[in-house]
Order: C-alpha cells, then sequence, then structure tokens
C-alpha cells in the first residue's frame, strides 16, 4: 500500500462544507471549550500547584525535624521536646488593629517583642542552662520553621478553596504568586544549615564590616543584644554600633540610638545594610545613598528615623545588594569579598561629610549569625 | 532530570595579622569571623578569621 499519495482534501472532505464528519470534528472541541475551559485549565494548574504545595510540605517537614533533632543534640532537654515544639510552630501573631493609625508602631513594637520574649523563654524552658549562642541558634530556627509552616498552610488552603469551589479565577492570584513565594521558601530552607554552624549570612555584611572596625575597642551592652564602642577617625568621635555577636540576632538599634542621643550629639549616622538587588543588578554590588537602609517589620526604622529628624541628624548608608536567598544563606565570596571596600568607601563618607570634632554613628544593620566583635 | 546538583561549601579564609598571608580552608564547626585561629605557616605570627563563604560546587 502506498501511504505517500494521500489526498487530504478528500479524506477530510475540505472541500465539501457540508461533511457532517468534519462539522463534529470542529464544533465538539468548541463546546468543549466554551462550558469547560475553565475546569480544564482548573485541572492544568492544579497539578502544577499541587506539586509546588509537595515541595512545600517537604520543606516545612525538613525544618521541623531539624529543628527537633538541633534540639535534641544540642539542648540536651529534660523531657521529649516534640510537644511543645509542635506546639511553638503553631503559634501565630494577631497584629493590632490599624483603622485609627495613630501609635500603631508602639502597639506593633509591642507584639512582635512580646512574641519574641515569649519564645525565647520558652526556648530556655527546654534546657535553662542553655547559652545565649544556642539560644539565639534555637529561637532563629523556629522562627524558620514556623514561617515554613504558615506558609505551607496558607497556599494550602488557598488551593483547596478553589478546588472545593472548582472556581479558576481563585486559583490564578496563587498560580502568579507562587513562584515568589517559593522563591522566598526555598531560601528559608537552605538557610538553615548555615544557622545550624553559626555561619555568617549575606544580611550579616553590616555587622562584619562595624564589627572589624571595633576590634580593638571597649565594647559595652548599649541595649538588648546590640553592641556600641567608641573610637576615633581624624577628629572625629565614631560611635560604633552593631547586635551582639556570633549570636544570630538583630539586636534592638533604635533603642540603642536613643540611649546615645540622649548622652551625646551627633552630627550624622551612617547605616551599612543589606539590600535586595533588582533583577538584573548585579549581585554584591555596593550602592550609597540616604535615609535609614534597616529592613524587618518598620517599627525600628519608624524610631530611627524619629530619632534623626528630632535631632536633625541626616542619615547616609551603604547597602549591599543581593537576593533574597543571599541574604538569609551563607555569605557568598563576592559579598564577603566588599567588606574591606565598604570600609573604605565608610572612611571616604565620613571625611566628605562631616568637619573635625563631630561625632558619626555607624550603625551596622543586619542578623550578626557568626560576626563578633 | 540530569541537572548537576549543587552543594554549597563553606570555607574559612585566615590571614596572619604579622606578615598578612592568606590561606583558604574548608570551614570547621566553631570558626567565628576576627577569631585568632591558627599560627601562621609562614612565620611566627598569629592568623585570624578574616572571611567565612560559601562556593557552589556542582556534583
Amino acid at each position: 500500500m502506498n501511504f505517500t499519495n494521500f489526498d487530504f482534501d478528500q479524506l477530510f472532505s475540505m472541500s465539501d462544507d457540508t461533511n457532517p464528519i468534519m462539522m463534529i470534528i470542529w464544533i465538539v472541541p468548541i463546546i468543549l471549550f466554551v462550558f469547560y475551559g475553565q475546569r480544564i485549565q482548573l485541572y492544568i494548574t492544579s497539578n502544577e500547584i499541587k506539586k509546588e504545595i509537595k515541595k512545600l510540605d517537604s520543606f516545612k517537614e525538613t525544618s521541623r525535624n531539624g529543628l527537633i533533632e538541633y534540639v535534641k543534640i544540642n539542648l540536651k532537654p529534660v523531657d521529649d521536646p516534640i510537644k511543645k515544639i509542635d506546639r511553638f510552630l503553631d503559634y501565630f501573631t494577631i497584629m493590632p488593629v490599624d483603622m485609627d493609625p495613630h501609635g500603631i508602631v508602639d502597639k506593633v513594637q509591642h507584639t512582635v517583642r512580646s512574641r519574641e520574649d515569649y519564645t525565647r523563654e520558652q526556648v530556655k524552658s527546654l534546657s535553662p542552662n542553655v547559652s545565649d549562642l544556642e539560644l539565639n541558634k534555637v529561637q532563629t530556627l523556629l522562627e524558620i520553621a514556623s514561617s515554613l509552616q504558615m506558609i505551607y498552610k496558607i497556599v494550602n488552603h488557598m488551593f483547596l478553596t478553589a478546588k472545593k469551589q472548582n472556581n479558576y479565577p481563585l486559583i490564578l492570584p496563587l498560580q502568579m504568586l507562587l513562584p515568589f513565594i517559593m522563591e522566598q521558601a526555598e531560601a528559608m530552607k537552605d538557610a538553615i544549615p548555615a544557622f545550624k554552624a553559626g555561619q555568617p549570612v549575606g544580611d550579616g555584611i553590616g555587622p562584619m564590616v562595624v564589627g572589624k572596625m571595633m576590634l580593638n575597642s571597649k565594647k559595652e551592652i548599649i541595649s538588648f543584644q546590640t553592641v556600641l564602642s567608641e573610637t576615633d577617625f581624624e577628629g572625629r568621635k565614631l560611635f560604633l554600633l552593631k547586635a551582639e555577636g556570633p549570636n544570630s540576632t538583630v539586636g534592638r538599634p533604635s533603642d540603642a540610638l536613643e540611649t546615645i542621643v540622649s548622652k551625646n550629639k551627633l552630627d550624622t549616622i551612617i547605616m551599612i545594610d543589606a539590600a535586595l538587588k533588582m533583577e538584573g543588578e548585579e549581585s554584591a554590588s555596593v550602592a550609597q545613598g540616604f535615609g535609614a537602609a534597616i529592613g524587618g517589620i518598620g517599627t525600628e526604622r519608624f524610631q530611627i528615623e524619629a530619632i534623626a529628624t528630632n535631632n536633625q541628624i541626616p542619615i547616609f548608608s551603604i547597602v549591599v545588594k543581593q537576593s533574597v536567598k543571599e541574604a538569609i544563606t551563607l555569605m557568598t565570596k563576592e559579598i564577603a569579598d566588599q567588606s574591606d571596600n565598604i570600609r573604605s568607601q565608610v572612611y571616604e563618607m565620613i571625611q566628605e561629610n562631616t568637619k573635625q570634632g563631630q561625632s558619626v554613628l555607624i550603625i551596622g544593620v543586619g542578623n550578626t549569625a557568626g560576626v563578633p566583635q | 532530570m540530569f541537572s548537576k546538583q549543587k552543594i554549597t561549601v563553606a570555607y574559612t579564609v585566615e590571614k596572619c595579622i604579622k606578615c598578612g598571608m592568606q590561606r583558604k580552608r574548608k570551614f570547621v564547626n566553631g570558626d567565628v569571623l576576627f577569631a585568632e585561629s591558627s599560627k601562621c605557616t609562614s612565620c611566627d605570627g598569629m592568623a585570624s578569621i578574616e572571611k567565612i563563604f560559601g562556593e557552589i560546587l556542582e556534583q
């Protein structure tokens, strides 16, 4: 049989518009897509989302099991910690009502700090003789595991609601947001080994720069988990501030600033921090700017800005651009290599913006895990 | 499916305070920045930890 001389026109009767088989071939898919198009899309999208939810579930389980294992080995708790840890992981925070925004920052700060204090006490209760270093590590690991659990719960809830209602438009926002959520979740999962080993993370570049500047000077605890040191540079008085390393903490720089300003006259504040890079921007690139460079929920920044405004102190910033993953995982070589460059930029900034006899506060903002002073 | 697995290896860079010689080695637990870690291999000075960073290797 010769398969090469088919007449397609004849086979499908393309020249004949009244052929019923041809009509069915064209009309059935149209009807199918008109009535069931959304369901087909829902089915395809669901399968993609299901795969990601499975990944999120595995991240959640890995972080939980890793935390339990770490606590059992390093904290040596008297009782079985699983029940307690599972209870911590489910802890939620109800943010204050913002219908009347007056005083909202203080309320948010109070809520967040109360949660931190509570978690710290609960971790201490697992092993009363735990060192501050281990305590902060466990607290950070707990925050990561708790965040991954929350992400999983929210994504799963959105997915199941859309499936239950057979509602395709409801699944669209989830489909659009999921790549960003996955990026954050994967970054958090990858951050666990670095925090367990007490290694510096990308966010620790600010404390790394200031920590080195503090090395041969006297240090004092100025506010909760925050260290201050005083030194001189070309006739200027330098106040160096960072979180107390090598613990995994960001300290409370705003409280420290309040104390410093109440006792001294500051002329300039310089903040060094990690900043999220935009797509296309080079990782570990350094940029200078104005304003308070500090992330987090916003309460620290608010307080620093308020104090600076009340005392007419200009704030300069130096930021090191990096991705979400780079910021919370083991510091990359490119970021670590920038530390000397940033230090020289800080000194240049001091020379350019202050006169002899003036005082400058330099804040190394970020998590100071693995970075002492 | 056939993509290479990426692993992050942590390194510690030590720098001699006296002669400035740098040495790169694998990170060991307990390493923290600026800590005096070992004797310099080229002089009798002490080396302190200058950097700790990760490098991605493909397997």
